[in-house]
């Protein structure tokens, strides 16, 4: 029987009262790349400690190669993880940090360090062996970290917001290390993050988590076109969700009548979700456009050169608008000023309502 | 207050409140080198006479080997316990955790004589009174608290994860508390050391009621006194003093040196 | 990993639980127990009588005592409170950091060095042909007597007490936010103003946690009392070894203590009581 490398079948786990992760069913294959993502208390965090062994789920099973790692204590597991802090042992040196889960698998001190230095020269640290962490910069420390849990050449690495602490350009290189390694060693990595940039960037699929429970999970690119409900919508990206009545092919709301892009029940609540970079903006109406609403420009935002424009219609929705910095030569942009936005219909989602 | 003179004022108070801090100590140091056996001004001669008389004293190395056995076990002991308690509060949350920390830090609020007439009382009930052993008992009991607040401290300043940190690597709960939280704990346990050494080396209410016969220093010094003026007095105590200095100043050389081997 | 309780949490545990109730607990309690014992023939019996409390209670010299020592206690409270405090407002405001931590490891010493030496020290300085009054004899003065005086005694507990007060009350003082001293300045607030409307409300508390510890220390101290203020009249402590060490009368010493304690027990609630109290409402 060829299971997934990871089962999470039914999982639950409350503290006292509150209950931090309910019911989560997910599978993680062999050499995948899966973030978890969502807001602070969503149940990310606790789901990657009843990975490492740290929490003992409350209801549920999780099964790694098969195995059922319920009454499995976390030393007896093979799921090294990368901590936000790092917790790097402060009174070892870089190489004896490196060395640890060696020394506890009883491997003789001549081999272990050969293997220790062999991954230290891999992470491009080899010259700071023998340093205590303390003197070493962060991105450093990150890959002391990362050769920590790699060294004992896990199947499953797990990461804890990683790069949380780190600057900004800093992230985007570490970024780069992770994906590449990822890849060279063809081992899973499940990656919790609270930010999608991050976390689209280089997960193969995201399992998106919001209140404890597992929101959507997919591909990247398929969640930010088709989010499965409100909550990701709102949360994956800058997303306008308009809501209405539907009417056979149309959507009714406040601010007018739109296309649907899929089949919907009449009479029935849904949204459209449109993405900010599907809206076209123009001064003029366009009579032809299917689609077409009047807003008022509220402010805009500078990205290197994309720009974000924040508008606001007759009832207050607001609406968010990418484009690139050169598209708005002619536009004659300035907060109040009035514009039309208009799309291609099959370019909106259609959110169905779902009873909560 | 505000000012150059106001300022200078309260400098020159400053020396005046550690002139008479140190006026004892310096005075005890001056003396047990005066020759007459009633200290007054003009000082007397110069003499080793104090230091031959209690080197010269069965009863005085008696008691000083007793005070070092007794300083040497209650640190170790209290050490012990401050850390196994420090650990506990620490690592674990559990009912009646307040009350639990209440019984090991409440001895250094109760007055010491107190606690001897009670330790005296309970000791000889059940038959462990006037030993050596029993000081060691009591001192634990005095002293334990103080090992736990140093050592506590230090592990409050530990990262949160460093324990899981090496679980996850393979390290059972055991082998993480040998090979993180107490090479961790390491520089407060060898302050806690010391200073509970140095404490117990100083207490002399509890020793004096439940020693019975076998006396420590400040005993044999507290029974000096009781009789009349003796510089042997001025000697033992710049000798305890030295010996006291020389025990804080290793261990901060041993921080000191800990922190140089870490050092890039 | 699951917090549950296995022979490793117990290990770390239960040491300390087992070592106070043979050592710490079991004292206290059989000593309040052992006040209601019955001496008879010089030896001690196991019972429960009121009589040692009856006998020490209605003794006038246990009455004197007892408030003559609280009287004391609270005056050296006081006055080491009163004497460190301009020391650790110098230290706190008027001196480097440096110069700050200098002070600090300097006061610590005096809790290396054998408290009893130092009082004998103080004997040889406050004697009547001791170093004051010869200094003094010199210029025509004295001689004054300052042992076997409540003068006396009051130097001792400042030997004993004073270093702590100073150390407690400058990193106290330290603590204080410095712009809410430069904020009161800025409002108008004359300098000699801001000790009592700013610094000691924002200080109050590690004021009053000096001052306690000042009056706990004194109140169970025998040495000061004894040696340097000449038992004249006996404090509570030197009641106690009296009774203890000369008499079989441990239950009536047992008495005395559980007395002191009862009283420690209330005036320390009642600091603390006041010294969190403002701060909960502010």
């Amino acid at each position: 029987m060829s299971e997934p490398l990871v089962v999470l079948d039914g999982v639950e786990k409350r503290f006292g009262d509150f209950t931090a992760v309910r019911r989560a069913d997910l599978t993680i294959d062999e050499g995948e790349f899966v973030a978890i993502m969502g807001p602070s208390g969503c149940g990310k965090t606790t789901t990657l400690r009843m990975l490492a062994g740290l929490e003992t789920p409350s209801a549920g099973e999780i099964r790694i190669g098969g195995r059922s790692m319920n009454d499995v204590p976390p030393h007896a597991r093979d799921t090294p993880m990368v901590w936000q802090s790092l917790a790097l042992f402060p009174f070892l040196t870089v190489r004896e940090n490196v060395e640890f889960g060696l020394k506890m698998r009883g491997i003789a001190a001549a081999a272990r360090k050969a293997r220790a230095l062999d991954w230290l020269d891999r992470l491009e640290i080899g010259d700071f062996a023998n340093r205590i962490v303390d003197t070493l910069s962060g991105g450093q420390r990150q890959r002391v970290a990362l050769a920590r849990s790699l060294v004992t050449e896990p199947r499953i690495l797990l990461l804890d917001e990683p790069l949380s602490a780190l600057d900004a350009h800093l992230v985007i290189r570490m970024q780069g290390v992770l994906t590449r390694l990822q890849r060279e060693l063809g081992i899973a990595f499940v990656y919790v993050t609270h930010s999608h940039s991050e976390a689209f960037a280089m997960a193969d699929r995201v399992v998106i988590m919001s209140r404890g429970e597992i929101a959507q999970v997919g591909a990247p690119r398929a969640i930010y076109r088709a989010p499965a409900n409100r909550f990701v919508a709102e949360f994956v990206g800058r997303n306008t969700i308009l809501t209405g009545t539907v009417e056979g092919a149309a959507l009714r709301t406040p601010i007018g009548t739109f296309a649907l892009p899929a089949p919907a029940t009449d009479g029935a609540t849904a949204h459209l979700v449109l993405a900010a970079d599907i809206l076209h903006i123009a001064r003029a109406a366009d009579p032809a456009a299917r689609n077409a609403v009047e807003a008022r420009l509220i402010s805009e935002e500078f990205v290197g050169s994309i720009v974000t424009l924040f508008l606001e219609a007759a009832d207050g929705t607001e609406f968010k608008v990418q484009m690139q910095e050169r598209a708005l030569t002619g536009l004659d942009l300035h907060a109040g000023g009035r514009f039309h936005l208009t799309w291609a219909t099959d370019d909106a989602h259609l959110l169905p309502e779902v009873p909560a | 207050m505000s000012g150059r003179a106001g300022t200078w004022v309260l400098r020159g108070y400053v020396l005046l409140v550690f002139a008479f801090v140190f006026a004892p100590i310096v005075m005890s140091l001056i003396f047990s080198f005066n020759a007459d056996r009633f200290p007054t001004i003009p000082l007397g001669g110069f003499t080793t006479h104090w230091y031959a008389t209690i080197f010269a004293d069965d009863g005085f190395w008696r008691a000083a080997r007793n005070s070092l056995v007794v300083s040497a076990c209650t640190c170790i002991l209290a050490t012990a316990l401050g850390f196994c308690t420090a650990y506990s509060d620490y690592r674990y949350r559990f009912r009646g955790q307040g009350a639990y920390l209440g019984i090991i830090l409440l001895p250094p609020t109760i007055p010491l004589i107190i606690m001897a007439l009670a330790m005296l009382a309970w000791f000889s009930r059940v038959g462990i009174s006037g030993q050596v052993y029993s000081v060691v008992l009591a001192h634990t009991v005095l002293t334990a608290p103080f090992a736990m607040a140093i050592i506590r401290l230090r592990l409050e300043r530990m990262d949160a994860s460093l324990e899981a940190a090496a679980w996850n690597l393979g390290a059972s709960e055991w082998r993480a508390m040998r090979e993180v939280i107490l090479p961790f704990c390491r520089p407060a346990i060898l302050s806690s050391l010391f200073l509970t050494a140095a404490i117990s080396f100083d207490e002399f209410t509890v020793a004096w009621f439940v020693s019975g016969l076998n006396k420590t220093l400040p005993v044999h010094v507290l029974e000096i006194v009781q009789g009349t003026i003796d510089p042997q007095v001025n000697a033992i105590g710049t000798l305890v003093f030295l010996v006291s200095m020389t025990l804080v100043v290793l261990a901060q050389l041993m921080i000191f040196f800990r922190i140089q081997r870490s050092a890039p | 990993m699951k917090p549950r309780l296995n022979a490793y949490a117990l290990t770390f545990r239960l040491p300390i639980l087992i070592w106070q109730a043979l050592f710490f607990l079991g004292p206290l309690l059989f000593m309040i127990a052992m006040s209601f014992f019955l001496v008879r023939n010089y030896r001690m019996e196991e019972a429960f009588v009121m009589k040692n409390w009856e006998r020490m209670l209605s003794r006038g010299f246990v009455w004197d005592s007892y408030w003559y020592t609280l009287g004391m206690a609270a005056l050296a409270s006081l006055t080491a409170s009163l004497l460190a405090f301009p020391a650790a407002f110098a230290l706190a405001f008027r001196t480097s950091e440096s110069v700050r931590r200098w002070a600090i490891f300097l006061l610590v010493i005096p809790f290396f060095t054998s408290y009893l030496v130092r009082t004998f020290s103080w004997y040889v300085i406050l004697a009547e042909s001791g170093v004051i009054n010869a200094g003094l004899g010199a210029v025509g003065l004295g001689p004054f007597t300052m042992l076997n005086t409540a003068f006396g005694t009051l130097v001792g507990y400042m030997t004993l007490t004073l270093p702590l007060v100073v150390i407690l009350q400058t990193v106290t003082l330290a603590g204080i936010d410095p712009s809410l001293i430069q904020a009161a300045r800025n409002l108008g607030c004359p300098p000699w103003r801001t000790i009592p409307s700013v610094v000691l409300p924002a200080a109050k508390t590690g004021m009053v946690v000096a001052a306690l510890f000042a009056f706990i220390l004194s109140f169970g101290d025998f040495v000061a009392p004894y040696y340097l203020g000449g038992s004249k009249p006996p404090t509570l402590p030197i009641l106690i070894i009296d009774t203890t060490k000369a008499g079989q009368q441990w239950p009536r010493a047992a008495v005395v203590a559980v007395i002191m304690m009862v009283t420690l027990f209330v005036i320390a609630f009642a600091a603390i009581a006041f010294a969190y109290r403002r701060r909960a409402s502010r």
